[in-house]
């Protein structure tokens, strides 16, 4: 942290000639450049020395990033847009400058230099910096920036607002707006006028479908066996879908009591299933059957797959539970 | 097997009026023992151990009781404790649903009048089997009331009275709001069946008490503020609005909200937030249909019907639209984190750290539920399958509960508790199907004319009826034509056969969890000696009873809020923090006191007249569950308040791995906690050898070293120590200075005489 203080004290003797021009003309023209474009001032090295060099009476906020695909900083990428709205909203909050920030960005591609005397090595994230005036009511008497590393995977605008802000206490904050995504607004009037108008002419012929006793069960049965079968774990823990077993071939059963695969859930949920559509069977079609052979087949048949399934899923908790002492005899 | 004896109905007496007698003698029989057992598969824990309060709640609770019992029910309403969260204190008698001490100070009362003076400890222990065996019962009553199958039941009451999913939360002492609120859920429900299909005011008005002694019990009552709602919503739009539902919902309602509107902590609640909103919309809604059922009655123009429909609509439009403008200018609360957390299930990760961090609060995998609930998991499918079959007013129910249960116990793993009584209640009813009709003795006769199993419109191909109607068959494809029975005795003794076994396995396996996963207090753990023979490993009560013993009454003890109500519990020491968890800011403060250098926990400890900090390190043993592994949750806490000061990059090293060995980032090595944990534990070993058996890491040769804290006490096993923060240096030295010139070694220079010695520059 302390060596870009170094390097705008080693770059001071240097542009002593240009020093003589009073700060506040400085902060003025970067103002008046970022209200005319409503944007971040694109800096390289050299003004990223100007701009950050030691007696100024404004704040900068720089975003070193890296926006060229050679890199493949997808966090740079996404955060991209926010940071300019951020840029934007916080110009035309404060046109006439009292917040006294100014909002850069210096791509790795135009400030090699720069992201290595901040220490930056990885080009996998953005990082923030804000450097407080060191002259003027706010100023902070320690030269070195505060620093943000995008790490957590931050990629709006709203943190960073507040962090921003919570770093300059004294100064007004104006607001972070979002423009109103009329597009989405569009879209989704006309959908909603699109499904009324479509429930509307074909109510008649989907309301049998809807008081269809069958279609009510099957979705019943279908969310039960999805969140008994722990779906939810899979989508709250974001796990794998299946796994390599380090040999080359597949691990089907993560192992662990708390673990699980999304495949591993899907195969016990379609064993409950058969288990379920047996039993369903046994208690309601069996003995609908009016045919004696046929029944005794079918009796056989789905006691049977009740067997071997059960066997089948006691096996596979023995997997994940190393102590379980039960079996049936199949498996 | 309680439907075994009932299904092999031998003529002789179980027919006419003394039939009736016997098998209502056998079934009360069948139900003691079905409670008998209940009781006596959640005792493992005190023969094993002793008779003694587990976890953490449930010392609190049981604190609570005591006082309760000593100084008497106004006192306990009105209870301030200043024993708790230094120096804040917390208003516990409004801030606690008093459900659970109430009734236990009413039977120690009672068994005082009936001179039996049994020690509140042994109440408060034996409590929550005691009501796994009401629940029993309740849930017999609640299944009778679904089925016409007499073994259901008897079945379901089984079921619950041994499935490992309630039995976790209801072990001989786990004296925990759950331990009566269980039995009050399936209870009420019971009642809300018996009122809807009666549409009687006496059933509602049961529901209503029973449901605000639920309120009054556990906060879980929200489940059944929404799902009753919710059912009488689902009729409603399935065209099943009756004079039944009406007079029981708004009795339930209006009573149901008065009542629980008694409890302070609960309050005005039930008017003002967001989770309790739909009862209210539904109670609107259904006054509006039944006005507009009346006004039907009364018109017979078609026209004016529709345009009534209309109104109607406009109004509950009209009257949505208002609920949220309440809600956005802020009179009506928004959801509660803990209950918004269920539908986003990100919320709590990004908004609530302390709810996340809750291990009860994660997520379940699929081995929990087969784990808990065994064979009953693909019966019940099953089970909710079947009540499609009929549907009536009481099948809906069942089928929404079971769907929103189950998404609820997925999301977290304390809600298996909600799920397991409809688990039971719809896996009986398809194992009773089963039994019913493998359990037959007679025969059907071969190619008779099959009789219509009472439902008109599968006999028959419907001629009247519309084409897409006749299509699309109105009842379950699976039941269209009518029950013929089991022809041979071999497909019935082998069905038998089989499910006999598998209930007897499904004992077997509820029997071995609940003796192998749910008997350990906790507070106590038990390992195996390379010779089999148990060893007991009992740190826990060993520190707290040398806290009672030597420090002084009022000695603040700092801790991870974990432990809060133990050490109230046990060693009767003030707390900074413990599990109610009510100020955030407080256990951040805890928090970032552990995750900083000495330098910054000194004046927060010294602010908070901290005496003793009490850490748990599992390092020796190897015990996973101590407070290194906690840390990074104290460290995110921490970071919620003050994000500038406790980062959690801070404690990852730079390829983003949590170690605590040699490549320990400074500030994991600098942290409190670290030091606390490790100090001097490198003594024990042989030089660099020092090895922590939970992380698997060797531990640096050189051990932390403390200047402000200095050790007071260390477990037999090492798993709690206890350090004495130390009093301001009578030099005016800081802890550090004071340390080197003890050590000998030569006083920095230091350029400027400070002035005097202020805790904390601001």
């Amino acid at each position: 942290m302390r060596i870009p203080g170094i390097l705008a004290a080693a770059l001071l003797p240097l542009t002593a000639l240009a020093a003589k021009k009073s700060t506040g003309d400085r902060f003025n023209d970067y103002h008046s450049k970022q209200v005319s474009t409503l944007a971040s001032i694109k800096i390289d090295d050299v003004s990223y020395g100007e701009m950050t060099k030691a007696p100024r009476d404004y704040a900068v906020a720089v975003l070193l990033t890296a926006l060229d695909a050679r890199f493949g900083c997808a966090l740079c990428h996404e955060f991209q847009p926010e940071w300019e709205l951020l840029a934007k909203s916080w110009t035309k909050g404060d046109k006439k400058g009292e917040s006294r920030l100014v909002y850069a960005t210096l791509d790795f591609a135009d400030g090699k230099q720069t992201f290595q005397s901040v220490g930056k090595r990885t080009l996998s994230s953005p990082v923030l910096l804000v450097f407080q005036p060191t002259v003027g009511p706010n100023a902070k008497p320690d030269g070195a920036p505060n620093r943000f590393d995008f790490v957590t995977g931050t990629d709006k605008a709203e943190p960073i607002h507040a962090w921003i802000s919570r770093h300059l206490p004294d100064s007004p904050h104006p607001p972070l707006v979002r423009p109103i995504n009329y597009v989405k607004y569009a879209v989704t009037t006309t959908a909603v006028l699109g499904g009324v108008t479509f429930l509307s002419v074909a109510w008649p012929y989907l309301l049998p479908v809807i008081q269809n006793r069958n279609l009510w069960a099957a979705i019943s049965l279908i969310t039960i066996l999805l969140f008994t079968s722990g779906h939810m774990f899979n989508h709250i823990r974001k796990v794998p879908y299946v796994a390599g077993d380090g040999k080359g071939g597949l691990s089907y059963f993560a192992s662990g009591f708390q673990n699980q695969f999304g495949l591993e859930t899907q195969i016990v949920a379609a064993m409950y299933g058969i288990l379920a559509f047996a039993t369903i069977s046994l208690a309601l079609k069996v003995p609908r059957m009016t045919d004696p052979r046929a029944q005794q087949i079918a009796v056989f048949v789905w006691g049977g797959i009740i067997l071997g399934m059960y066997s089948f899923l006691l096996s596979v908790f023995r997997i994940k539970n190393g102590g379980y002492p039960f079996f049936l005899p199949p498996f | 097997m309680a439907a075994i004896s009932q299904g092999t109905g031998s003529k002789f007496f179980f027919e006419g009026e003394s039939g009736r007698n016997t098998r209502g003698l056998l079934r009360l029989i069948i139900l003691v023992t079905i409670a008998a057992a209940a009781v006596a598969s959640r005792l493992f824990s005190v023969i094993r151990f002793e008779s003694i309060i587990h976890e953490f709640d449930p010392w609190f609770n049981f604190r609570a009781t005591k006082y309760l019992v000593n100084n008497g029910f106004y006192n306990f309403w009105d209870w301030f404790d200043d024993r708790t969260w230094h120096p804040l204190g917390r208003v516990t008698g409004g801030t606690l649903y008093p459900g659970l001490m109430v009734t236990s100070g009413i039977i120690y009362h009672v068994l005082r009048l009936l001179s039996m003076p049994i020690d509140i400890r042994n109440i408060c222990v034996l409590l929550a089997p005691a009501f796994s065996g009401l629940t029993a019962f309740a849930t017999y009553l609640l299944t009778s009331e679904m089925t016409t199958s007499p073994s259901a039941g008897l079945l379901a009451a089984a079921f619950m009275g041994i499935t490992p999913g309630y039995i976790s939360r209801s072990v001989a002492g786990s004296y925990d709001n759950e331990a009566i609120a269980i039995f009050l859920l399936v209870f009420t429900f019971y009642l809300w069946i018996k009122a809807v299909k009666e549409g009687s005011i006496m059933w509602a008005g049961f529901c209503a008490l029973f449901y605000g002694y639920m309120v009054s019990a556990w906060g879980g009552y929200v489940f059944i503020t929404n799902l009753l709602p919710l059912h009488a919503f689902v009729l409603i739009c399935m065209g099943r609005f009756s004079p039944r539902l009406y007079v029981s919902y708004t009795t339930w309602y209006a009573l149901g909200t008065l009542a629980s509107m008694q409890v302070p902590f609960v309050g005005f609640l039930p008017v003002r937030s967001s989770d309790h909103m739909a009862a209210l919309g539904v109670f609107g809604l259904l006054q509006l249909v039944g006005f507009t059922e009346w006004v039907r009655t009364q018109l017979p123009s078609k026209q004016f019907q529709t345009l009534l429909r209309g109104l109607v609509l406009v109004v509950f439009a009209a009257a949505f639209g208002f609920l949220v403008l309440l809600t956005v200018s802020g009179t009506i609360a928004p959801w509660s984190g803990r209950f918004y957390s269920l539908w986003d299930t990100a919320y709590a990760k990004v908004h609530i750290p302390i709810i996340a961090s809750v291990s009860e609060h994660q997520p379940t995998a699929w081995p929990a539920f087969f784990f808990d609930l065994n064979m009953l998991i693909w019966l019940f499918p099953a089970g909710v399958y079947m009540c499609f079959r009929t549907l009536k007013d009481e099948h809906v129910f069942i089928v929404i509960y079971s769907v929103l249960a189950s998404y609820f116990a997925g999301v977290m793993v304390r809600l298996m508790l909600t799920l397991t009584p409809i688990v039971c209640v719809a896996a009986a009813m398809a194992l009773s199907n089963i039994l019913d009709i493998f359990l037959v003795a007679e025969q059907p006769v071969e190619g008779a004319q099959p009789q219509a199993n009472g439902n008109p419109r599968a006999n028959g191909p419907t001629t009247a009826t519309e084409k897409l109607a006749s299509a699309i068959p109105d009842t379950l494809r699976s039941t269209k034509t009518p029950v013929v029975g089991i022809y041979s005795y071999l497909s019935k003794s082998a069905m038998t056969g089989a499910f006999t076994a598998y209930l007897l396995l499904f004992v077997l396996h509820c029997t071995w969890v609940t003796s192998n996963a749910y008997s350990s207090p906790s507070v106590v753990l038990a390992s195996r000696l390379p010779d089999g023979s148990q060893h007991i490993i009992d740190d826990y009560r060993e520190a707290y009873y040398w806290l009672r013993q030597n420090t002084h009454q009022t000695a603040k003890v700092m801790s991870w809020w974990d432990y809060g109500y133990q050490i109230g519990g046990m060693a009767d020491r003030p707390t900074l923090v413990d599990n109610n968890t009510w100020n955030n800011t407080h256990i951040a403060t805890v928090g970032k006191a552990m995750s900083s250098r000495e330098e910054v926990s000194y004046p927060i400890m010294r602010q908070h007249e901290v005496d003793y900090v009490l850490i748990v390190f599992g390092g020796l043993l190897g015990y996973s569950g101590d407070d290194i592994n906690k840390f990074l949750w104290m460290v995110r806490i921490a970071e919620g308040i003050w994000p500038d000061e406790v980062k959690e990059r801070d404690f990852f090293t730079a390829r983003g791995e949590y170690r605590v060995d040699e490549e320990a980032t400074p500030t994991m090595k600098n942290s409190l906690m670290y030091k606390m944990s490790y100090y001097n534990y490198n003594a024990l070993f042989p030089a660099g050898q020092a090895q922590d058996r939970v992380r698997g890491a060797k531990l640096p040769a050189q051990g932390p070293e403390l200047s402000t804290l200095e050790e007071a006490f260390t477990s037999e096993n090492w798993i709690i120590r206890i350090y004495k923060v130390k009093d301001l240096d009578n030099l005016g030295r800081s802890h550090q200075e004071a340390g080197a010139f003890e050590k000998g070694n030569k006083r920095k220079k230091s350029g400027k005489r400070r002035g005097a010695r202020v805790l904390r520059v601001d």
